[in-house]
């Protein structure tokens, strides 16, 4: 018999390998496309990430249009877009940007992921409100 | 191992991905240096930089961190250092060597 706890935790190692191998390859390829000097790529994946999470969990959620199962809500919020966005990358870049005396660049870092990422929350959870009244 | 007062500095410019017989080319570089008796060899890693692709690696972006530039720096007379760069060749699939003459002081050598 298989147990629910083993379905949820498989169902995050799932998501955490597509959202991890995302994150590489969009901060990558944002890296590269707008600066390679500045963490753009992190600040792209972490607001991609939370507007999406915002606009599933509020498909999902109670008075949402959609039903998603616990493991998919799992597989997407936990795993995938867990993997995807990242605070400890945002963590380490922000204290190399402090290390090389480029504090104005860090705190710009700082308030960018902040204001931005709540700004893609508020996104998603917007658009998907648009959806749940439809 | 005495070094000649007029020596050649030999520069090894590579990638931390570069590699040669399941190890990292500046490790294969130096045990073969040491294998031909060279007189010593260095290794070097750098913060930043680019290569031929002129792509940027760097160790304040996580993501360009996973291939950092590796300087290996070998000093010897002449003559090891020629014989050393015909056995090195054919492990440099990537890269640039450059050559320099230097002038030695060596200090504590047995």
């Amino acid at each position: 018999m298989k147990s629910p706890a083993l379905t949820l935790y498989l169902a995050v190692a799932l998501g955490a390998a597509f959202g991890g191998a995302g994150r590489f390859w969009m901060s990558g390829a944002v890296t590269r496309l707008v600066g390679e000097t500045f963490p753009w790529g992190t600040l792209a994946v972490n607001v991609l990430g939370s507007g999406v999470l915002a606009f599933f969990a509020t498909v999902t959620g109670p008075g949402g249009r959609a039903f998603a199962p616990g493991p998919v809500r799992v597989f997407v919020g936990v795993g995938l877009c867990g993997a995807f966005t990242t605070f400890s990358t945002f963590s380490l870049e922000t204290l190399n940007l402090v290390r090389e005396g480029e504090t104005a660049r860090a705190v710009g870092n700082i308030g960018a992921n902040l204001f931005l990422c709540l700004a893609g929350a508020w996104l998603g959870f917007t658009l998907a409100g648009v959806i749940n009244q439809r | 191992m005495t070094v000649p007062r007029d020596a050649y500095l030999l520069r090894i410019f590579l990638g931390e991905n570069d590699r040669y017989g399941g190890r990292p080319l500046y490790e294969a570089i130096v045990l073969k240096a040491r294998e031909m008796h060279l007189a010593g060899a260095t290794v070097l890693r750098g913060l930043e930089g680019f290569g031929h692709s002129s792509r940027l690696h760097t160790a304040k972006l996580l993501r360009l961190s996973e291939d950092l530039p590796i300087v290996v720096e070998i000093v010897d007379s002449v003559e090891k250092i020629e014989g050393f760069l015909a056995a090195a060749e054919e492990m440099m699939a990537s890269g640039l060597v450059t050559l320099e003459k230097v002038t030695v002081l060596q200090y504590g050598a047995p």
